[in-house]
């Protein structure tokens, strides 16, 4: 329909401003989404010098994120090809807030250990409320309050942000938090399915009580072999998406573990752990044959 | 359901409308107060058209420039009486606490 002849600056900015949908989605609804854009500025001025408003600009890349994550709503239209990605998405986002609450596990631990995780991940006395606060954001995802799940693991992601100009490399410790927060601001949206939250209230209680049982180096360690075994079963099983997600999450684990190594405390153990998580990384996934 | 979703369901429950048209029933529906943005109309249609409540209808070229119709299904009409019920409920149940208050239920909200 768009053959680029009298087409106005203005139409042409909304269709740019539509390339942030995806190519199906845009295939679908570009002419009529533009139809609409149009319907209510007619002054031939704005047609030639107007622009796309900042609410429409955020509506639409709001839009966006929710097609290119398919689920719910989306997921009806999306291609079965793309529908995987959110499910990553949502999958890495879970697994962070698992790990989180087993982090959290550890935190109360090593209150009464001197050795606990916090005297290796420098942080101080604060950074141990910090550290609860991602089971705040997980009872909040599975009670169906998105809304305070990404606030508290907004909130618990925080002091990397603040730390990173400073921190150096010691920021990898905190990348899992931004990316679990990332992925819940991006993957749990409005048409996003809702976690089924009797499976996933078991299984953030055994790794709030892991966490508990665990302490700095041994958690690390538990941490890593947890990985490899829900990799392996995501293998044998054939889940693509639990596959994956574990894959990037033992990618953003690789960077602390060889801190460890580097820090030429246990190497024999942190050399085994890189080796497991890289393996992890790139162990094969089965990827399913979508109709 | 948001009252965005309720809205948009309001405007199909009279006729089947393209995208435009719903945008400005929906805010004549709610006197100027909800303005739907094109990325959350068709967020929110996508979501009727997904649960059943809505479904495409007919298109037609309108002055050069696409018109896809929408139209409510049956659960649509459903779903609407369902919540046009439940918030009637919390209407009267409010209206008789501020009564016991002896206070007006509502107001215009106009001077």
């Amino acid at each position: 329909m768009d053959d680029g002849a009298g087409v106005s600056n203005l139409e042409r900015r909304y269709r740019a401003l539509l390339r942030v949908l995806p190519r199906w989605y845009r295939a679908d609804r570009e002419e009529e989404m533009t139809g609409i854009f149009l319907a209510g500025r007619t002054d031939e001025l704005d047609l030639e010098h107007g622009w796309p408003g900042w609410g429409e600009t955020w509506a639409v890349l709001g839009l966006a994120v929710r097609t290119h994550l398919a689920a719910g709503a989306a997921l009806t239209s999306a291609p079965a090809g793309v529908r995987w990605l959110g499910e990553i998405v949502r999958a890495l986002g879970l697994i962070g807030l698992f790990v989180g609450v087993f982090e959290a596990g550890a935190s109360v631990r090593s209150v009464f250990d001197e050795s606990g995780p916090l005297a290796f991940s420098a942080q101080g006395a604060g950074g141990y409320l910090f550290n609860v606060l991602p089971v705040v954001a997980f009872a909040a995802l599975l009670a169906g309050k998105r809304t305070a799940a990404k606030v508290a693991a907004g909130v618990a992601a925080l002091p990397g942000v603040l730390m990173m100009p400073f921190a150096g490399l010691l920021v990898l410790f905190q990348l899992p938090g931004l990316v679990t927060f990332a992925c819940l601001c991006l993957g749990f949206h409005r048409e996003a399915p809702t976690p089924p939250a009797g499976r996933l209230a078991w299984w953030g209680g055994a790794a709030l009580l892991l966490g508990l049982a665990a302490g700095a180096w041994p958690g690390t360690a538990l941490l890593v072999v947890a990985v490899v075994a829900v990799r392996v079963f995501a293998l044998v099983r054939g889940d693509f998406v639990l596959g994956r997600a574990v894959s990037v999450f033992a990618l953003l684990e690789l960077g602390p573990v060889v801190l460890l190594l580097l820090s030429g405390t246990v190497v024999e153990i942190a050399v085994v752990l890189v080796v497991l998580l890289v393996v992890s990384v790139v162990a094969p996934v089965r990827r399913p044959q979508f109709s | 359901m948001s009252e965005q979703a309720f809205l948009v369901l309001t405007a199909l429950a009279e006729e089947p409308l393209h995208g435009y048209a719903i945008v400005q029933a929906v805010e004549q529906l709610s006197e100027g107060r909800v303005e739907l943005r094109v990325g959350t109309l068709y967020g929110v249609l996508d979501r009727l058209v997904a649960d059943g409540l809505a479904e495409r209808d007919r298109e037609e070229v309108h002055q050069g420039r696409l018109r896809r119709y929408y139209k409510l299904t049956d659960s649509g009409v459903r779903a609407l009486q369902a919540e046009v019920a439940r918030l009637s409920a919390n209407v009267r149940a409010a209206s008789a606490v501020l009564r016991g208050r002896g206070v007006q239920a509502w107001t215009t909200g106009r001077a």
